[in-house]
Parts: structure tokens; C-alpha cells; sequence
């Protein structure tokens, strides 16, 4: 068991390494010139050394991924080029706010998407496995920005049920004081239920778009790994036993664990790159909203910090997601070992 | 022929519905004579309501939405559907060269699972921003986000067929290693690569929608889904829903079509 762990975290260092190689050559790795881009057309040669001169970007290739190498190991992925402000602070700041949104929708992709694929792996092949598959199919069709900004039309315009898509508070309401960055934890650590209200009202939005969108794949996967598992000897054994349907649809439930929770993990990483547009609609002040703006305006050490940010997020969450599974799944471990 | 006699069949009217959509949205700016040019805006009527004259209404500048829905999916299928391709081409002989037992394809495999930790259409978009809004690049970028699926889909797809009895026979017969990918590997997993090449065209379809809905890529005065429903996007919230909708259903329309076209050749060749 230690010896498993243990494998999977000597991997963490060299992976990180790859991680953090890869995002340098994305960003500097270019055909074009980006100076060109920041400096706009009509600025005279000089500026343009100057903006080169700044970024680093006058030396080669190798001895900038030198520098940007020995940046890591002292811990700082640069500082923003317009604002001068250190790209992890940034991070820090935005971070637990898209980390809020993430849980929220999370939890509601998992619940809807546990309701169509239970309905679907219940009821296979009959109407409401199709009347389930049929919404999954037309969620799944329509892209996230496009459902966010419907749901702004109905919810907010003509039902009037949602506050404006302004960003976290109203534009009148005072953020609570600032400990973790997230307005939502942070209003409870103030103790500000008030403040909080208001921010959770401006959650709704977001999140529900983000989750109805979730859950289709989340539905899926429901559907086919709970089918199979009902489909399985051992809960025709438990039907035979003369087993509630109750308690041998939860018997199932236990059998498909391994693949939903993977599921989870994987929407959990994966959803930190895919909200940054729906922050941008809604104007959430998140890490990927932020990370938007940086690349709209080629903020070179701001995107680079974020990809390689992103990419060690994922990695992290697998080799823990791989020592979970270790953990709650028998089969895996005997498997590895 | 066989195309023509699968699309009359009336089993499958689903499928033929969706590949005349997809054929319309592709071809059809060619041939409908628009009653407004979709690329000349007509400044007093500006964001008008869907009426007699612009049936899909007009956008914050004055152009026409219903031309411009139609126009802007020659871009946006062209852009999918070559992405697509090229990004097969590529990872046909990569998954292929990846389901071999050697250390080469172990290390191919690593590669892609690194990539694979980075958001995907973050990249799309850090490359289009950084190398320049145009098609090309948005092209690019659907390639290159979509090679790795390819690779790994192809990869475990000839993983499982390597494992049949044929394969073991005809090696045994002294079989060549390209006799043995065209003759007997290919066949096998066409239909799951057609199937999936469908479904990346969609997935796509989207990820071009949201690359203009930020700004980059197709931007105006060029028609694209994605930077009509940013027009539109504002206007959401003071109740003008006709700029963003109808490029929305569109985008709706055309991904539920590949997805259906999918769901069919995965069938057809189930029952081969």
C-alpha cells in the first residue's frame, strides 16, 4: 500500500518538470512577434526594444527558459508586464473565488447528472431512460456562454428571480473583509450572513449554469457504469435474496463508485480551464476571468503563470484522485500491486 | 450510392435530416439570394425586433442576423470540419505507432498525458491571442487540441484488436507490419474513427464559437456564431434575446446533427 503512494508520488517532481516546461514552450514558442501585438502598430522601433528589453524577450530561447527555471525554484512565476503586480499574488486573489463557483456547480452538475443517469441506468431502455438521454444529448449540444446568457434572459430579465450578472456583490454592496480571497468563505468568516446572502444570490446564476452544463457528462457516465452494475451477478444475487429495490440499487451504487468518483476528480480539474468564459459572462472575478483579460492583452509572464498553474492543478488532483482509488477500491490495488 | 440509398431509408430520417442541416449551413450562403447583405449594416434600424423585413430581427449595428446566421456557418463548419481532418490525419499513425509494445510508444503516451493536464481551450485561446487572429490559427488550434484524443482513442482502439485471434494468425503467417495495419488494423477501427471524427467536429464547432464569443479568431465584419452571440451577449439582460438566439440554436443545431451522424456510424458498423 505505502509502496503504491509512494510510486505514484516520486512521479509528482518529474511531472512537474514536464508541466512546467510545456507552458513555457506554449507561451514562447511563437511564429509571430507579440511585441508587435502589445506595442501596437505605430510605435517606433525604440519602444519596441524597450517592451523586449522588459519582457526578457532580446535573449534566446534557452536562456530565457534558464531564468524563467531558476524563477521556479525561488518560487515566483514572474510579474504581470502592465500592472508589475507578482503573478501569484494575482493567483492567490482570485483563486478561492473560482474555487467557490467550482464547488457550487460541482454539486449541481453532480446532483442533476445523478438524477438523468440513475433514471437512465434504472429504467434502461425504456421512456424515461430516452426522455433522460434525449435532455442529456440537447444539454451537451448547447455551448456554456450560450445557456448562461439564456439563463440571464429568463431568470433574470423575464422572471426577475436573479440579481444582475454584475460579478459576486451588487454593485452597491461592500465586500466583506478579506482573509482567503473568496467572498463567500470570507463573509463567513466575518460573519457577515447578510453579505453572504447577497453574494450566494449572485452564485446562482453561474452555477447553475455551469452544472446543467456538467451534467450531461456527469449523467453519462452515471448511466452507463450504474447500468452495468446493475446489470451485474451480484445484484442478481440480491434481487434473488428478495433485497428491497431500495437497497439493491444502493448495492449498485457501491459497485460503481471507483468510475463516478474518477468522474468528479476529472470535472473538478477540468472545470478550473473551462469557467474561465463563464466567469467572463458573468463577470465572477475569478482566476479564469482573470486569466482571460491576461491573454486578451498578451501579458506574457500572467499567462504563463497561469497555464503552468493549471497544469500542476490537474496533476495534482490525478495522483491524489490514483491514491484515493487505491484506497477505496480492492480490485485496483491487487491490480497494481 | 449505398450514401444515398442509407439517407432514403426512412429508419434513419433522423440522419438524413441532420446531414441536409449540415449541408445548408455549409453550402447554402452560396445559393440563397439574401434579401440584406449579411456584410452591409443598416445603421436606422439598429437592434430591431424579428419582423416582416429582417425575420431574425437586426444586431447593435444594424446588420441582418438571419443572413449573418447563415453566412457565418461556411466559416465556422469550414474551420471544424479541416481542424478535424488534419488533426486525424496526424494522430492516425501516432495512436497506431502508440499501441505498439515498445518503450517509443510508452513515451508518446507520456507526452499526451502531460499535455492532456493543461485546460484545452485555454490553449486554444493563449494560441490564437498570441499568434494572431486569424483562420489559420484557429485551425491550428482545433488541431492541435484535438490530436491527442485522436491519438489516444485510435491507440486503445488498436490496442483491442491487436488482441484478436486474426491479427496472431496473420503475424504467424509472416505477415509484414504495414500489411498487418492496412489489411487488418485499419478496417476494424474505421468506424470508431469516423464516429469520433464526427463528434470532434461538433465539439469544435463549439470550441471556435467560444474562441469569437471572447474576441479572437473570427472577428467582425466577418460572420461567426461565436462573435454574434457576444454582440447580442449585453442585450441579454434588457431583454433583446434575437442577436444572441438565433446563432445560439444554430451552433444547437449543427452539434446535434454530427452527434446524431456519430450515434449512426457507430451502429452501422456495430452490426457489420
Amino acid at each position: 500500500m505505502l509502496k503504491i503512494i509512494f510510486k505514484k508520488l516520486i512521479f509528482i517532481p518529474i511531472a512537474s518538470f514536464i508541466v512546467s516546461s510545456l507552458a513555457f514552450l506554449v507561451v514562447n514558442v511563437t511564429p509571430g512577434d507579440p511585441v508587435e501585438v502589445i506595442a501596437g502598430g505605430i510605435a517606433s522601433e525604440e519602444t519596441k526594444n524597450e517592451i523586449r528589453a522588459e519582457l526578457g524577450l532580446d535573449k534566446n530561447l534557452s536562456e530565457r527558459y534558464l531564468s524563467y527555471l531558476n524563477d521556479l525554484s525561488e518560487g515566483s512565476l514572474g510579474s504581470s508586464f502592465y500592472t508589475k503586480v507578482p503573478v501569484l499574488e494575482s493567483i492567490n486573489q482570485y483563486l478561492f473565488d473560482t474555487f467557490e463557483l467550482i464547488i457550487m456547480s460541482l454539486i449541481i452538475a453532480l446532483l442533476l447528472g445523478f438524477i438523468f443517469g440513475s433514471l437512465g441506468a434504472y429504467f434502461r431502455g425504456k421512456f424515461p431512460d430516452k426522455i433522460s438521454n434525449l435532455i442529456l444529448s440537447v444539454i451537451q449540444a448547447v455551448p456554456d456562454f450560450f445557456l448562461g446568457l439564456l439563463l440571464i434572459y429568463f431568470l433574470f430579465f423575464k422572471l426577475q428571480l436573479v440579481p444582475a450578472p454584475v460579478g459576486r456583490l451588487g454593485l452597491l454592496d461592500l465586500p466583506p473583509e478579506e482573509v482567503t480571497g473568496g467572498l463567500l468563505i470570507d463573509s463567513i468568516i466575518a460573519g457577515n450572513w447578510d453579505t453572504f446572502k447577497i453574494g450566494l444570490k449572485h452564485a446562482i446564476l453561474p452555477s447553475i449554469t455551469l452544472g446543467i452544463f456538467y451534467s450531461s457528462y456527469f449523467g453519462r457516465t452515471t448511466r452507463n457504469v450504474l447500468g452495468n452494475a446493475l446489470n451485474s451477478n451480484q445484484v442478481e444475487f440480491a434481487k434473488a435474496l428478495g433485497l428491497s429495490k431500495l437497497r439493491v440499487f444502493l448495492y449498485a451504487l457501491v459497485d460503481a463508485r471507483t468510475p463516478i468518483i474518477t468522474y468528479i476528480a476529472i470535472l473538478f480539474a477540468g472545470l478550473f480551464g473551462a469557467s474561465a468564459i463563464i466567469e467572463t459572462v458573468f463577470a465572477w472575478n475569478g482566476i479564469g476571468g482573470w486569466a482571460i483579460d491576461k491573454i486578451l492583452m498578451l501579458d506574457i509572464p500572467a499567462i504563463q503563470g497561469f497555464i503552468l498553474f493549471a497544469g500542476l492543478i490537474t496533476l495534482f488532483t490525478y495522483t491524489f484522485l490514483d491514491i484515493l482509488i487505491t484506497f477505496i477500491d480492492p480490485r485496483i490495488r491487487k491490480n497494481t500491486l | 450510392m449505398t450514401v444515398v440509398k442509407l439517407l432514403l431509408n426512412k429508419n434513419n430520417i433522423f440522419v438524413t435530416f441532420s446531414f441536409f442541416i449540415l449541408l445548408f449551413f455549409s453550402f447554402g450562403s452560396f445559393f440563397i439570394s439574401f434579401p440584406h447583405d449579411p456584410y452591409v449594416t443598416d445603421i436606422a434600424n439598429r437592434l430591431l425586433e424579428p419582423n416582416e423585413t429582417y425575420i431574425f430581427g437586426t444586431d447593435e449595428v444594424g446588420f441582418d442576423v438571419f443572413s449573418r446566421t447563415i453566412v457565418a456557418g461556411k466559416i465556422d463548419l469550414f474551420i471544424s470540419l479541416s481542424g478535424t481532418i488534419v488533426a486525424l490525419i496526424i494522430g492516425l499513425p501516432l495512436g497506431l505507432l502508440a499501441s505498439e509494445k515498445t518503450r517509443r510508444a510508452e513515451r508518446i503516451m507520456k507526452v499526451l498525458d502531460m499535455f492532456q493536464a493543461f485546460p484545452l481551450l485555454v490553449l486554444a485561446i493563449v494560441i490564437v491571442a498570441m499568434w494572431g487572429n486569424n483562420i489559420r490559427n484557429v485551425i491550428f488550434a482545433i488541431i492541435l487540441i484535438n490530436v491527442p484524443r485522436f491519438t489516444r482513442l485510435i491507440r486503445s482502439e488498436a490496442l483491442t484488436v491487436r488482441e484478436k485471434r486474426f491479427i496472431e494468425v496473420a503475424t504467424a503467417m509472416g505477415g509484414s507490419n504495414s500489411r498487418i495495419i492496412f489489411k487488418h488494423l485499419m478496417p476494424n477501427i474505421l468506424g470508431t474513427l469516423l464516429a469520433q471524427a464526427s463528434i470532434t467536429t461538433a465539439h469544435s464547432i463549439v470550441v471556435v464559437a467560444a474562441l469569437s464569443f471572447i474576441g479572437i479568431g473570427v472577428v467582425p465584419p466577418e460572420a461567426s456564431w461565436g462573435s454574434m452571440i457576444r454582440a447580442g451577449s449585453q442585450y441579454m439582460t434588457t431583454g433583446q434575446w434575437w442577436t444572441s438566439l438565433f446563432p445560439g440554436l444554430a451552433i444547437l443545431v449543427c452539434v446535434l446533427s454530427f452527434n446524431t451522424i456519430s450515434q449512426f456510424i457507430l451502429r452501422k458498423y456495430e452490426s457489420l
